[in-house]
């Protein structure tokens, strides 16, 4: 709980351009574990862009990532998870007609020495899971068609957890989610960090941002516009993101 | 599990009992499930339950489909509890038994804004309600607790700038405009007190004293089983009692207040050098597990709160000493500098001396105490005849 002094991951200098659009300029971020870092700002900011870097997906044009202070390449986002980076993504990918089991292991099954899946090990191994997170899914053989909004984003939270990762990129756990989906997953966010977790938590949504993070990082146009603590008023966040204020250029 | 026949059959009822509990309200599909039982045994289980009046079975909507939710009987009707804190929220509905049906905590901003936690209480309300199968015409009252005194005629919170952007809401009436239902408002610790006189560990005392140490610390006075709440609601204020007149300036403008020494931000402040960004939870935590900075950051905590416990005791002269609120899960680290502070005064000790335990219902004594408010405030058994609800406000 104690923060190193080197932190879990730490961006030096990104950069990354998709032809002439400039999606990240010289961006900083430092990841420590047991703490959850806010990535704020307005749509087109560079945030998404981010977490596909950290997560493997796009490989930056210039900068230095490390992991541990070792300075590292993530080529791609299998390399991410072994490195034990996990992500979970907008659109979840997660699979309708499968059971919540399926879910969490997809990709990762647990076989046997024959090559066959160990069910009930890893049936088990998500109960554990999603008792861990304090998720209330009835039970782990429901298809994720029958799954709320917040069920569905636990799981896949629930999924990141497979191989003991270090870091958890979220980006918009919360977004159309009610009131009570969202409390669930705020509520897995603050277990995250309670495991020793670093977490990169991408919002738009200031509330729920300002309710978890130990630390607020705002983009935009792709730089770096200021670091908050978590309980930086709405307000001072809100210029950092709409440039109000801001002395730069 | 070595045993007879019926002692199995109990154990599975335990376990179909056990996860209704935690879910709210079930399909028999997802009994199965959730309990790992055959469906045969389920539905087994479930008749019998229904026969014994211990379940409800209720028709609802799941995934677009009609299905049969088996729910706790809830005889009556239900309250709602609703505890607004500084960081967090937690709603939870409950019956006339005070058993809890359904609850959700929810994580809160720094400095979070009236309208918008309020227009969030109601909606948790309305979903915890949906979530074990009841309509919103069968919850009978909301007890809503706030960290702030709270002047009980008015609804108001009645000292200014305690609960920054609160001052002057007509809380019970927002809330009541939402979702047309009798609304509550107390403040927590007193809620914390009339809990644990209730149904918790002072349930036995006529005078006992509830002190909450949390983000803020407070007490609850119960003076002949009753609440006393004082002028506007602001009796056990204790937070504000000067221990430093050469101390900073509190947010309710007087100097060296009891919460500018123990209030969370003046406890974690030492820490943020060695420790880094520590919140409530991070520091309970590490003082359970023997950190030594930790542990120390709560016993001093516990020296300051004992010598004001020990004045405002040696005033009031209860029967015992009740500590809630989150530092109190220290257990003996932060008890057990309050009981010395205690013990150090000898009309404390006279004739017997006066005992300082920790809160049955731990950090739930406040929720539960705002469904004891709620339930107290209706007339439960009246509305159940005439079916319909009624509050006296």
């Amino acid at each position: 709980m104690t923060p190193g002094r080197t932190p879990l991951l730490a961006l030096r200098q990104i950069s990354k351009s998709f032809g002439a659009v400039e999606a990240l300029v010289g961006v900083d971020l430092e990841v420590h574990g047991h703490q959850v870092v806010a990535l704020v700002g307005d749509n087109g900011a560079g945030k998404s862009t981010l977490a596909k870097v950290i997560a493997g997906v796009l490989q930056p044009d210039s900068g230095l990532i490390e992991l541990d202070g070792a300075p590292v390449t993530i080529p791609s986002a299998s390399a991410a998870t072994r490195m034990g980076v996990a992500s979970v993504f907008q659109d979840l990918a997660l699979c309708e007609n499968l059971d919540v089991t399926a879910n969490v292991f997809l990709g990762q099954e647990v076989r046997g020495r024959l090559g066959m899946l160990h069910d009930g090990e890893m049936e088990t191994e998500t109960r554990a899971l999603l008792r861990h997170l304090t998720v209330r899914i009835p039970s782990v053989r429901t298809p994720l068609r029958n799954l709320s909004g917040g069920q569905r984003q636990a799981v896949a939270i629930a999924r990141t957890l497979i191989g003991n990762p270090r870091i958890v990129v979220l980006d918009e756990p919360t977004a159309a989610l009610s009131v009570a989906q969202t409390a669930e997953v705020l509520t897995h966010i603050e277990r995250l960090r309670e495991l020793g977790l670093g977490v990169i938590l991408i919002s738009h949504n200031l509330n729920d941002v300002r309710a978890v993070s130990d630390r607020i990082e705002v983009l935009r146009h792709g730089r770096n516009n200021g670091s908050f603590p978590g309980d930086a008023s709405h307000e001072a966040i809100l210029a950092a993101i709409t440039g109000a204020g801001s002395p730069s250029l | 599990m070595a045993g007879s026949q019926s002692s199995l059959r109990e154990a599975n009822r335990a376990l179909v009992v056990d996860a209704v509990k935690r879910h709210g309200g079930l399909t028999q599909v997802e009994l199965t499930g959730a309990t790992g039982l055959s469906p045969a045994t389920v539905s087994t289980i479930v008749k019998e339950l229904l026969a014994g009046g211990m379940v409800e079975v209720r028709p609802a909507v799941r995934s677009g489909r009609r299905a049969h939710l088996v729910t706790l009987a809830h005889r009556v009707g239900l309250v709602a509890g609703v505890v607004v804190g500084y960081r967090q929220m937690r709603v939870a509905i409950a019956d006339v038994t005070h058993e809890v049906v359904g609850e959700q905590t929810l994580p809160l901003p720094a400095d979070h804004r009236p309208d918008t936690s309020l227009d969030r209480a109601a909606l948790l309300v309305v979903d915890l309600l949906e979530r074990v199968g009841v309509d919103l015409d069968e919850l009978l009252a909301i007890g809503l607790g706030l960290p702030a005194p709270v002047d009980a005629s008015s609804g108001l919170i009645s000292v200014r700038g305690v609960l920054r952007g609160w001052d002057g809401v007509p809380i019970a009436q927002v809330l009541e405009k939402r979702l047309s239902r009798p609304v509550f408002v107390e403040n927590d610790a007193n809620l914390g007190a009339l809990a644990e006189s209730t149904v918790g560990a002072a349930r036995d005392y006529h005078n006992s004293l509830y002190v909450r140490a949390s983000h803020g610390v407070g007490a609850g006075v119960v003076i002949g089983g009753r609440l006393h709440r004082g002028l506007g609601g602001a009796a056990g204020e204790i937070g504000h009692v000067q221990v430093d007149p050469a101390g900073r300036i509190c947010a309710c403008g007087s100097r060296g207040c009891l919460d500018t020494v123990v209030g969370i931000p003046a406890l974690l402040e030492p820490l943020r050098t060695s420790h880094g960004n520590l919140t409530l939870r991070d520091l309970v935590s590490l003082a359970n597990d023997d950190d030594p900075g930790c542990r120390e950051i709560v016993s001093d905590a516990g020296t300051v709160v004992g010598a004001v416990v020990a004045n405002i005791a040696t005033v009031m002269s209860p029967e015992v000493v009740v500590v809630g609120g989150e530092l109190a899960e220290t257990g003996e680290t932060f008890l057990g500098p309050v009981r010395e502070a205690v013990r150090r005064r000898t009309l404390l000790n006279q004739p017997t001396p006066l005992e300082v335990v920790p809160a049955e219902l731990g950090t739930r004594a406040e929720l539960m105490g705002a469904i004891v408010l709620a339930l107290q405030s209706t007339d439960v058994f009246e509305s159940a005849e005439d079916g319909t609800q009624k509050g006296s406000l």
